[in-house]
């Protein structure tokens, strides 16, 4: 067998169906047997980025659903590879699981500087969680077994495996054996801890049924570790109030009486001033990120903090702790769910300064919801979400891109459904939107996806409308378009003295555009065409893109500005 | 701009012999904006398993932890420990060449009884000289840097008592 034979043995054994990939020298052996045995459905992005988000997307989607699959994309050598460098580094900040591999220039002139040759290893070591370069054939089908076992176990993550052309085309010898059911990666370094030590269990439990001020904290490790109902059921029966990352956004319903929405740097007054003001912090699965902490000598000053968290070095690398959990965080909850010493506790004091809290921003946002546009008339992005989450009931899988469309969204979705909020969050890569929900469409076929993006991100991978056309896939696009790079734009507004350098943004003719790749299209200019926008969209049968035209002074609100504390929160607009 | 000096650590790794491994340990530690002060690898006594000893300063015993965790969160990293002052032998050999005048060589080695590799007419010395970085410092200076011709150190090994 060759080496190209046994990459796809590896991959089909693993549970793959899509491959996401674009061909070049280095890796079309692999891609011409992909084609004799017709074993997967291949995907052409039309740029290798878009792979990687379409890779992302399959694998964050899926994750929840009964076959859960790791995105696989493709690459040739040196260029192809070196385009796929966003989407992975990406990946690695949010921990997605995901395998790339990449064709290499043959061994033998390797670090020649040969035809396309990039040192992939080199670049690539510092942005994903494994890389591997096999030299020979034989060490082709363990490597990519090891590659799902790493990138899958723990903390999720990228990996990639350079495969040099030599490596693909040869044979292995005749006592070449492999039994995937056997193997079992040798790694004695690789530290996996899912199970909670009993004892500090205990002391966790122990502080939440002695606090008075409790917030537990729901991040991606809740969404990767499944654990989302188990999460909602410990806040019912401990009656603790649950803020959200961004990431932790969709692991239980967002409206739900102790949910307080997002945290940070754009969350909820209710959130921030609950975390400002608590006792005890229970995170579960998130690792304390500068949006979401503010300053950091400011942070929650009188809250102990309990952390549960399946990477050791995440525990007290941002925040110290009380109590370091270090397991996954389903098996957590698990435990402490059923401990026979956890009390519940009306809490009412806490409970009502958490109510009153929501009302502090309630009335404004009702009357901009109320009123749906701006002083110029043009409409306000989250009262385009606001009625997109009440005519979807707020069940459908929401894919922002990178921006003030992606915190309107974060902020103003209803989120019902489990998993269903897949956003770029520690790297905030623009452009990610398009292809990672053509991703999560592939994964979650029977849900609809909206792929929400700004004037911006959407310009930054819009090529894969192509892939869209071509696979016809069903996703429902939204361009917000405010002219601007609006996050920025809000930046120069607040801290730059309303210079806006770099942010206004020319988009081109949409309809064209839609027209193009053969999608039907609707510019939504006016209040009273927006739910009919709407209901168009998810009545065609197949991708549609609507286009609103919003207001470009809108701002998200609350904002913590970078770098202050909770308490310089900017709550309402300042006057002009 | 003047830089306090900060207290010297000695982390000790056993890792996996690989290509790449310290490629990708230093990489970590530079992104952690350390400058290495010495790093020696060598065998350890398991088969396919190497010793890296690793010296830098750092004065935050949190910050110490960090590259620690971050280190063993590192397939190819096996284990990863800081290896405390008091409670270890922290070594490095030197090998030193320098013209020195006899009288003054022998007066000098009384006092160090470092070994002799080579003694060239004209007051040449090639010696080497093992020992706690502060004896070799030491012994450098009293050797005096105008006389010296060329200076060799291995950087700081170190182990547990
Ligand atoms: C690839 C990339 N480049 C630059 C940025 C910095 N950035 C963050 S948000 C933003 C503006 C996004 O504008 P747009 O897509 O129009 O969305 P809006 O904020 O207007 O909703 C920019 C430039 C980024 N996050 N990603
Ligand atoms: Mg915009």
């Amino acid at each position: 067998m060759k080496g190209t034979e046994l990459v796809l043995r590896a991959l089909h054994a693993k549970g793959v169906k899509y491959i996401f990939g674009y061909t070049g020298g280095a890796i079309m052996p692999i891609f011409d047997e992909m084609e004799k045995q017709k074993l997967f459905t291949f995907i052409m992005p039309r740029h290798e980025q878009g792979a990687s988000f379409m890779a992302q997307g399959l694998s964050r989607a899926s994750l929840s659903t009964d076959t859960p699959q790791i995105g696989v994309c493709m690459a040739t050598s040196g260029p192809g590879a070196m385009n796929l460098v966003t989407g992975i580094a990406d990946a690695h900040m949010d921990s997605v699981p995901m395998v790339s591999i990449t064709g290499q220039v043959a061994t033998g002139v390797i670090a020649t500087d040969a035809f396309q040759e990039s040192d992939v290893v080199g670049v690539m070591m510092p942005i994903c969680k494994q890389t591997y370069m096999p030299l020979t054939t034989e060490e082709v089908e363990k490597t990519v077994h090891e590659a799902f076992y790493v990138a899958t176990t723990g903390r999720f993550g990228p990996v990639v495996i350079d495969l040099p052309k030599d490596v693909q085309v040869q044979s292995v010898g005749e006592k070449y054996s492999f039994n995937p059911k056997t193997f079992r990666p040798k790694l004695p370094g690789f530290y996996y801890h899912p199970s909670p030590e009993r004892e500090v269990v205990h002391q966790a439990i122990e502080m939440m049924n002695r606090s008075e001020r409790p917030v537990m904290f729901c991040g991606h490790g809740v969404i990767s570790s499944n654990a989302g109902a188990m999460l909602q059921e410990f806040a019912e029966k401990t009656n603790i109030p649950v803020a959200f990352t961004l990431h932790g956004l969709s692991a239980m319903p967002v409206d739900h009486p102790l949910s307080l929405g997002m945290m940070g740097m754009h969350g909820t007054v209710e959130a921030n001033r609950a975390i400002m003001n608590a006792d005890l912090i229970i995170s579960f699965g998130m690792r304390f990120d500068d949006r979401v902490t503010g300053k950091l000598n400011e942070y929650a000053k009188n809250a102990d903090v309990i952390h549960v968290e399946i990477d050791p070095s995440e525990l007290d690398k941002n925040v110290a702790t009380t109590v370091a959990i270090n397991a996954d965080v389903y098996r957590t909850l698990h435990v402490m769910l059923h401990d026979p010493e956890l009390v519940s506790k009306p809490r009412r004091r806490w409970l009502k300064e958490v109510a009153d809290n929501r009302k502090v921003t309630l009335d404004g946002v009702a009357e901009e919801l109320a009123s749906g546009v701006g002083d110029d008339g043009k409409l306000l992005m989250k009262s385009i979400i606001s009625r997109l989450s009440d005519i979807t009931a707020g069940k459908d899988i929401i894919v922002p891109d990178v921006g003030q469309h992606q915190m309107m969204a974060a902020r103003f979705y209803n989120y019902q459904t489990n998993n269903s909020w897949f956003a770029s969050g520690g790297a905030g890569t623009m452009g990610c939107s398009l292809p990672m929900a053509i991703g999560a469409k592939l994964a979650r076929p029977d849900e609809r996806v909206w792929s929400i993006s700004g004037d911006g991100g959407f310009q930054m991978n819009m090529q894969e409308l192509c892939t869209i056309m071509e696979q016809g896939t069903d996703v429902k696009i939204m361009i917000l378009n405010n002219g601007y790079l609006g996050m920025v734009r809000q930046w120069q507004t607040l801290f730059f003295d309303g210079r806006y350098a770099g942010t206004p943004m020319t988009s081109p003719n949409y309809e064209l555009i839609a027209k193009a790749y053969d999608l039907p299209y609707q510019k939504v200019t006016d209040l009273d065409q927006v739910d009919a926008a709407i209901r168009a969209a998810i009545d065609h049968n197949g991708a549609y893109i609507l286009e609103f035209i919003c207001d470009p002074s809108e701002v998200i609100l609350p904002m913590i500005p970078s770098g202050g504390g909770f308490g310089d929160m900017i709550v309402s607009r300042p006057k002009s | 701009m003047t830089v306090k000096k900060m207290k010297r650590r000695a982390i000790l790794a056993f890792v996996q012999d690989k290509p790449g491994t310290l490629n990708k340990i230093s990489m970590m530690i530079r992104r952690k904006m350390y400058n290495v002060d010495t790093l020696t690898v060598c065998k350890a006594k398991a088969a396919g398993v190497s010793r890296m000893t690793i010296t830098l300063r750092e004065d935050d015993e949190t910050k110490v932890l960090q590259v620690i965790r971050q280190l063993e969160k590192f397939t190819e990293v096996i284990r990863a420990k800081e290896l405390d002052r008091e409670q270890s032998y922290w070594r490095e050999v030197a090998i030193i060449k320098f013209e020195l005048e006899k009288k003054a060589f022998e007066k000098l080695q009384k006092k160090y009884q470092v070994e002799i590799l080579d003694a060239q007419p004209h007051d040449i010395y090639i010696v080497q000289i093992a020992g706690p970085t502060e004896r070799i410092d030491s012994f450098l200076k009293d050797v005096g840097s105008e006389h010296f011709i060329e200076i060799a150190r291995t950087g700081v090994t170190a182990m547990d008592k």
